[in-house]
C-alpha cells in the first residue's frame, strides 16, 4: 500500500510540476524518477484475507444428507447426487457399475431416452448419470421441471436391456483400441500389480468381463445402492436455504430409505524392493515409464498438505524438478510429471514419462536421482515460496466456483474432516518449512522400493532395465495386466525362420500346390458399424483385385494389373504407377506371401517364442525386398500362422497393424484361415468371415483392367 | 380496451420469459492516448483479472505476411526493456497467478489471472508489453518453433481439426477478404519475415489507442483508476491512423464443391456457408438457427441424420462471430458404408425443412430457452467477464451488451430464421469439400 501511495504522490507532484513550470532541471529529475519505476516488478499489495463460502447442511428423515451452498451471482442451480459408498468389487462382471448408472438416463417408465433428452433440452437444462451418482443444472426458474425428471430417471428407472446392449458393444469397441494404447496398457498394469486382482481398484475389464454383464446385475446395483441412506444430495446456487430444504423434502423426501451395509476394504501391501514390471508392445517406438506404489495416506491427514509441496516441487509441473530434468535438460520426453494421491481406500505415489526407446534406461536413472534427491537434499527457500505462492494462487482461484465450496463440505463429510479443514487450508500452506519438505519426502518417496512401470519394446528396450530390478528378473504381463509366463518353448539350436515359414506352406498344402494355383477369389463377409459388408478379393498371375460394398452398391474397389493400380472411393478414382500403395498392393498380388518370402530374398529371422492366445508360438521379423518390415506368429504344433503386425501411417505417426488370422480349414486342398480379425487400421476392429474360396475357376480377367 | 390487454400481457410475457442474469455492473472510459478501460468489481473472490485486447487479427496482416498477428503473440512474451526473456511467465507463476492470450481474425488478447494483492504487477506487465515489448533474433527463432510445433498440434495432426476445416472452406468462400487466410497462417510467410517487419508491426497496431484495457474483480474501482494512470496514460500513440481493411467480399456466382486430403480413415463432408457479420439482425437469426440445427442431444441433426437415419457418426454446425461478413461451418462424419452424397442429402433435406416450414411454437420456446440458458450461464468466471465486456466494447462500442445482448436474440422471429435459412443456406452461398483418406491423393 505504502508504495502505491508514494507513487501517486509523486506523479501528483509531476503532474502540477509539468503544469506550472516548463523544463527545469527539477522536472526531469521527477520524470526520470517516474520511469525509474518500471525497472522492477511492483510488490504485492498485502495478502488478501480468503473467505471460503459456507455451507449449509441438512438431513432429512430418510437418511439423506443435504449440503446447500447459496451463491446468486447467475440464476441456475445444480443437484449432485452422490454415493456414499467406497469403490465396490464388481468381481466377474467388471464395469457393470458405471452402466448401470448410465442405463438410469436412458428410460424410465414414462419416458424413452429421446423423451428425456428432449424434455431436458427444452428447457437449456443438462443432465447425466453415472455410476456413483447424477449431476443436473438448470436456470432456477426451470428448477422445478429438472427436478421432476431427475427425480422419475431416481425413482422408475425402467434400465432397458436393448439399451445396455448398445453400451456393451460400444465399450467393447473401446477396449479393442485400448489393448493397443501404452497407457491403457500402462494403467492396468499399474492397477493389477499394485492392488492386487481381489481389490476394487485392482480389477481390470477385459471382453469376457462384458459379455457376462447382465442387465439384472445392472438393476440390483441401482435398487441397493441409489438410496437416500447412502447418498448425499449436493444443491448448488441460486438457492435459499429454506427453498433447498422445501425442495430437498418435496422432490427427495419420498426416496425410499433401505438397510445398506457399507463394505471394508483390506490394505495394500507395498512393494519391499524396486522390481522392473513390462508389458511388451509390438512396433513400440517410445516407452512408457511409470514409477510407482501404493502410498498410506488417507485425505485430511496432517501429512498431506506438507506432502503435496514437496510433491509439487518434485513433478507438479512445467517448474517441477522432473520437468526441468529430463524435458528441459536432456530433451528425453515432452513432459515429466508426479503424483502423490491421498485416498481412503489406497492412496499412491506416481513419476511418469513417455520416451524414446534409446533413453529408456536413461530416464529412468534420472527419474530414481530426483526421487533420491528430494530426499537428500533440502529445497532452496525461494523456490519453497514460490511453491507455496503458485499452490495458494490455485486455491484462490478454485473458489470462484461454489462448485468448489461444495466439493469441500462434501469432503469433510466423506472423510470425517474437522469442520474448519479447509479454511485453515491456507494457514498450513504457508507454515510449510524447508524441513518439512524434506521429511515428507523421506517418508513418502522410496525410490528404493517403487515398480518400475515400462511398456515398450521388449527387443528394443527390456535388457537395458536390469539394472534397476533388485532380483535380476523382469517379469511381464500382458495388456491387462496378467502375468505373461515367458513361453517355455526350447528352441531347437538349427531351427531357422526360413524352416518355419517352409514348415507353414506345408501345412497349407505344399509348394505345388501353391505353384499350381493360377487363381483365387475369396469372398468374405463383415459387419462395419452397423452395416453388413462383402469383400471379394481376387487373385491371378500378379494381379490382384479387391471390392468392398454392401450387396446394392459398391465402396470400394482396387484393382492393379501388374503394374498399376487404382483405386475407387466414393465416386473418387485415383491411379498409382509407383509409389508406397504400389509397393503394398504388389505383396498382396501373390498367392500367398509366405511363398514369395522364400523366392522374394525376404530376410527372416527366428527372435523367439511367445504365447498367443494360449497357444505357443514362434516369433519372425521378416523384412521384405521394398523395406517393409512384419512380425509374424506360427504354431509351434501345427505350424499355422496366426498372427501378424505391421504398420500402416496413422493421423499422429505410424499405428500397429495387428492381423489375427484363425479357424483355418480346407478350401479344395488349400488349407487356409476362416477368420480375419484386424486391429488398428480403423477406429473399430473389423473382423471377416470367410464365405467361399474358389480356386483355379473361369475367372473374368475384366476385374484387373485399369478403367 | 382488450386490445390494450394483450398487448399487456404480451409484453409482460416476453419479460417474464427474459428472466435476465444479475446485472454485470462497470465503469469505462478513454485515457488521453486513447486507451479503453473497462473495471469491474466483484469482490467475492480475492482474485483479479487484468486483460488487454488489442484491436488487431489476422485481417489486418499484408497477403505476404499470414500469421504474422499470431506469431506477434507469441513475441510479446518475450520481454520488454525492463522483463528479461523467459521472466515473463516466472513472474506470473511465482505470484501464484496464471496466464494465456490468443489470436484471432479481428483481435488479439492478453490476460493475467492474478491474487488481488498482485494486481499491480498485472498492469505493470501489460503496460511493458504496450509500451516498449523487446524481441531479439534468439526469441524470434524459438517463438518460429513453436509457431510451427502448435500448427502441428492443432492443424495438422488432429485427424479432424476444426481450424484445419476453417482454413480450408475460408480458402475458397474468400478471395478478396483477407478472412480467406487462416490465423495460424503460413509457415512460409513466418520465416520470410525481417527486423523491420516487426518493428512496423508493433507501431502500426500495439499502440494504446487501439487497446481494451478490462480488469474484473477483486478491486477498488478509485485506487485501480490510480495504479491504471500511472502504468498507461504516460504511453504514447505510436499510431493514430489504425489501417482497418474495408473490404467488401463479393456474393459468391454458385455452389463450389472441392476435394481435400488428410490422414484420416473415414472421409467427412465439410460445407462452409457466407453469413452475415456479427451483431447484425440477421447473424442473431443464423446464431439460433444453427442451435436449432446441432445446439443438443435432441437438436435436428443430432435426431435424424445421427439417431433415426443412422447416416452419421457426428453432425455439428456452428457460425463464426466475426466483424466482417464470415462463415457457417457445417460438417458430418458418416458412417462406414454411407456414401458422402447420401449424408450431404440429409442435411440438405434438413436445412430445406427449416426453409420450407416454419418451427412450431414449441420448438421455437425450446430453441429459445436453450439460448437463454447458454447466455445466462456463460459469465460465472472473472476471466469471461473481462473478456467479454472488452469484446462488446471493441466490437460493438457498447460494453453493455453484456446485459442486453439476450434481447436481440430474443427479437428473432420464427419467420426470420425460416428467411436466413433461405437467404444464406441456400447452395449458391456455399462451398462443399469432400475430406478424403490421404492414401487416395493424386
Amino acid at each position: 500500500m505504502n508504495t502505491i501511495n508514494k507513487y501517486i504522490g509523486v506523479l501528483a507532484i509531476a503532474f502540477l510540476l509539468i503544469q506550472c513550470s516548463p523544463k527545469t532541471t527539477e522536472v526531469m529529475e521527477s520524470v526520470e524518477e517516474i520511469v525509474d519505476f518500471r525497472g522492477s516488478a511492483p510488490n504485492p499489495g498485502p495478502a488478501p484475507k480468503i473467505n471460503i463460502g459456507k455451507a449449509n447442511t441438512f438431513k432429512l428423515d430418510n437418511g439423506l444428507q443435504v449440503i446447500v451452498v447459496e451463491n446468486h451471482k447467475i440464476p441456475s442451480v445444480s443437484f449432485q447426487i452422490s454415493l456414499k459408498n467406497d469403490q465396490i468389487n464388481e468381481n466377474e462382471k467388471v464395469g457393470f457399475v458405471s452402466m448401470a448408472g448410465d442405463l438410469m438416463g436412458r428410460g424410465t417408465k414414462s419416458k424413452s431416452k429421446a423423451e428425456i433428452d428432449e424434455a431436458v433440452d427444452y428447457i437449456g437444462a443438462s443432465l447425466s448419470t453415472y455410476g456413483s451418482g447424477m449431476f443436473g443444472s438448470a436456470l432456477t426458474k426451470h428448477v422445478p421441471a429438472l427436478l421432476d425428471v431427475m427425480t422419475d430417471v431416481l425413482y422408475n428407472p425402467s434400465m432397458p436391456a436393448e439399451e445396455l446392449e448398445k453400451i456393451k458393444t460400444q465399450t467393447l469397441t473401446g477396449l479393442v483400441a485400448s489393448v493397443t494404447d501404452p497407457n491403457s496398457i500402462s494403467s492396468n498394469m499399474r492397477a493389477k500389480v499394485m492392488y492386487g486382482g481381489d481389490h476394487p481398484y485392482g480389477e481390470i475389464q477385459k471382453e469376457e468381463n462384458v459379455n457376462v454383464i447382465d442387465i439384472e446385475a445392472c438393476r440390483d446395483y441401482v435398487e441397493c445402492f441409489f438410496i437416500p441412506n447412502n447418498a448425499y444430495l449436493v444443491i448448488v446456487g441460486d438457492v435459499t436455504i429454506d427453498d433447498a430444504q422445501d425442495m430437498a423434502n418435496k422432490y427427495f423426501g419420498k426416496w425410499e430409505r433401505k438397510p445398506f451395509k457399507p463394505v471394508k476394504h483390506k490394505m495394500v501391501p507395498k512393494p519391499e524392493s524396486t522390481q522392473v514390471m513390462f508389458a511388451h508392445k509390438d512396433a513400440a517406438v517410445q516407452s512408457v515409464v511409470n514409477v510407482s506404489y501404493p502410498v498410506e495416506l488417507k485425505p485430511g491427514a496432517p501429512d498431506v498438505i506438507p506432502a503435496r509441496v514437496m510433491n509439487t516441487i518434485l513433478g507438479g509441473g512445467s517448474s517441477g524438478r522432473l520437468f526441468l530434468n529430463l524435458r528441459e535438460d536432456k530433451a528425453y520426453t515432452y513432459g515429466s510429471y508426479s503424483s502423490l494421491s491421498s485416498d481412503r481406500l489406497a492412496g499412491s505415489f506416481n513419476a511418469q514419462a513417455s520416451v524414446r526407446n534409446e533413453v529408456t534406461d536413461s530416464s529412468i536413472t534420472q527419474i530414481l536421482y530426483e526421487l533420491e534427491r528430494i530426499r537428500t537434499e533440502a529445497v532452496d527457500a525461494e523456490f519453497l515460496q514460490n511453491t507455496k505462492n503458485f499452490m495458494t494462487g490455485s486455491f484462490a482461484r478454485s473458489l470462484e466456483s461454489p462448485q468448489t465450496i461444495a466439493r469441500f463440505a462434501l469432503s469433510i463429510f466423506r472423510n470425517n474432516l474437522p469442520e474448519d479443514y479447509y479454511e485453515t487450508y491456507l494457514e498450513k500452506l504457508n507454515a510449510v518449512t524447508v524441513e518439512d519438505v524434506q521429511s515428507m519426502a523421506q517418508k513418502y518417496i522410496k525410490p528404493e522400493s517403487a515398480y518400475v512401470f515400462v511398456v515398450g519394446s521388449k527387443e528394443e528396450v527390456a535388457e537395458s532395465l536390469l539394472q534397476f530390478d533388485s532380483d535380476g528378473e523382469i517379469e511381464y504381463f500382458d495388456p491387462f495386466g496378467d502375468l505373461d509366463v515367458a513361453d517355455k518353448t526350447e528352441i531347437p539350436d538349427d531351427l531357422t525362420g526360413t524352416q518355419i515359414v517352409e514348415d507353414y506352406i506345408n501345412a497349407m498344402g505344399g509348394m505345388d500346390k501353391l505353384k499350381g494355383i493360377r487363381n483365387v477369389i475369396t469372398t468374405m463377409s463383415a459387419s462395419m458399424m452397423g452395416q453388413n459388408m462383402t469383400i471379394q478379393q481376387s487373385y491371378a498371375e500378379g494381379k490382384f483385385s479387391m471390392t468392398m460394398g454392401n450387396g446394392q452398391m459398391t465402396f470400394m474397389d482396387q484393382r492393379y494389373d501388374g503394374t498399376t493400380l487404382q483405386v475407387s472411393q466414393m465416386g473418387n478414382v485415383e491411379t498409382f504407377t509407383e509409389g508406397s500403395q504400389v509397393d503394398a498392393i504388389k505383396e498382396q498380388a501373390t498367392v500367398s506371401a509366405q511363398y514369395d518370402y522364400i523366392s522374394n530374398g525376404s530376410t527372416i529371422e527366428l527372435l523367439g517364442a511367445e504365447t498367443i492366445d494360449g497357444m505357443s508360438c514362434y516369433k519372425l521379423s521378416i523384412t521384405k525386398p521394398s523395406g517393409n518390415r512384419v512380425t509374424e506368429f506360427y504354431t509351434v504344433d501345427g505350424s499355422l500362422l496366426i498372427r501378424t503386425v505391421g504398420t500402416a501411417p496413422g493421423p499422429a505417426g505410424d499405428v500397429a497393424i495387428t492381423t489375427d488370422l484363425m479357424d483355418y480349414k480346407d478350401y479344395d486342398g488349400l488349407f487356409m484361415p476362416s477368420v480375419i480379425k484386424t486391429a488398428g487400421m480403423m477406429p473399430t476392429p473389423i473382423e471377416m468371415k470367410v464365405e467361399s474360396v474358389e480356386i483355379n475357376s473361369d475367372i473374368d480377367m475384366s476385374m484387373f483392367e485399369i478403367k | 380496451m382488450s386490445k390494450f390487454l394483450t398487448i399487456a400481457l404480451w409484453l409482460l410475457g416476453c419479460l417474464s420469459l427474459v428472466a435476465q442474469g444479475n446485472e454485470i455492473e462497470f465503469v469505462e472510459y478513454d485515457l488521453n492516448n486513447g486507451l479503453h478501460v473497462i473495471l469491474h468489481q466483484d469482490n467475492a473472490t480475492p482474485i483479479v483479472a487484468v486483460s488487454v485486447m488489442y484491436h488487431v487479427g489476422s485481417k489486418n496482416e499484408k497477403p505476404n505476411r499470414t500469421g504474422f498477428a499470431h506469431f506477434f503473440e507469441h513475441l510479446l512474451f518475450e520481454g520488454s526493456e525492463n522483463i528479461e526473456r523467459g521472466e515473463f511467465f516466472k513472474y506470473i507463476t511465482d505470484a501464484g497467478g496464471t496466464n494465456n492470450a490468443n489470436t484471432w481474425y479481428d483481435r488479439t488478447y492478453y490476460y493475467e489471472l492474478l491474487p488481488s494483492n498482485q494486481l499491480e504487477l498485472g498492469l505493470w506487465l501489460e503496460s511493458e508489453r504496450m509500451l516498449h515489448a523487446k524481441v531479439d533474433q534468439v526469441g524470434i527463432e524459438t517463438q518460429r518453433e513453436v509457431v510451427k510445433e502448435e500448427r502441428r498440434l492443432r492443424v495438422d495432426n488432429p485427424p479432424y481439426s476444426l481450424l484445419r476445416f476453417l482454413e480450408q472452406v475460408n480458402s475458397r468462400l474468400f478471395t478478396e477478404h483477407p478472412y480467406q487466410w487462416s490465423v495460424i497462417g503460413s509457415m512460409d510467410d513466418l520465416n520470410a519475415a525481417q527486423e523491420e517487419d516487426y518493428v512496423q508491426f508493433y507501431n502500426d497496431f500495439y499502440t494504446p489507442n487501439n487497446a481494451v484495457l478490462s480488469i474484473a474483480g477483486d478491486i477498488d474501482i478509485e485506487e485501480t483508476k490510480m495504479l491504471i494512470d500511472k502504468y498507461f496514460k504516460d504511453i504514447p500513440i505510436k499510431n493514430p491512423d489504425i489501417f482497418r481493411p474495408n473490404i467488401v467480399e463479393p456474393p459468391l456466382t454458385g455452389e463450389m464443391v472441392d476435394t481435400t486430403y488428410g490422414k484420416i480413415q473415414i472421409p467427412a463432408i465439410i460445407m462452409g456457408y457466407r453469413i452475415p457479420a456479427q451483431g447484425t439482425k440477421d447473424y442473431y437469426a443464423v446464431n439460433m438457427l444453427n442451435t436449432l440445427m446441432s445446439g443438443a442431444e435432441s437438436s435436428r441433426l443430432n435426431k435424424t441424420l445421427r439417431d433415426e437415419q443412422q447416416l452419421v457418426l457426428q453432425v455439428g454446425s456452428f457460425p463464426l462471430e466475426l466483424e466482417d461478413p464470415g462463415v457457417a461451418l457445417v460438417f458430418a462424419l458418416p458412417n462406414m458404408g454411407i456414401e458422402v452424397e447420401a449424408a450431404q442429402a440429409a442435411m440438405d433435406a434438413e436445412y430445406e425443412r427449416v426453409q420450407n416450414d416454419l418451427i412450431d411454437e414449441r420448438e421455437f420456446q425450446k430453441l429459445r430457452n436453450q439460448i437463454e440458458s447458454s447466455y445466462i450461464t456463460r459469465n460465472s468466471r472473472i476471466a469471461g467477464i473481462a473478456e467479454s465486456l472488452a469484446n462488446y466494447h471493441m466490437y460493438f462500442g457498447n460494453t453493455n451488451l453484456i446485459n442486453t445482448e439476450l434481447d436481440r436474440f430474443m427479437e428473432v422471429t420464427r419467420e426470420d430464421i425460416q428467411r436466413v435459412a433461405k437467404q444464406y443456406f441456400n447452395q449458391d452461398n456455399r462451398v462443399v469439400l469432400n475430406y478424403l483418406p490421404e492414401p487416395l491423393k493424386p
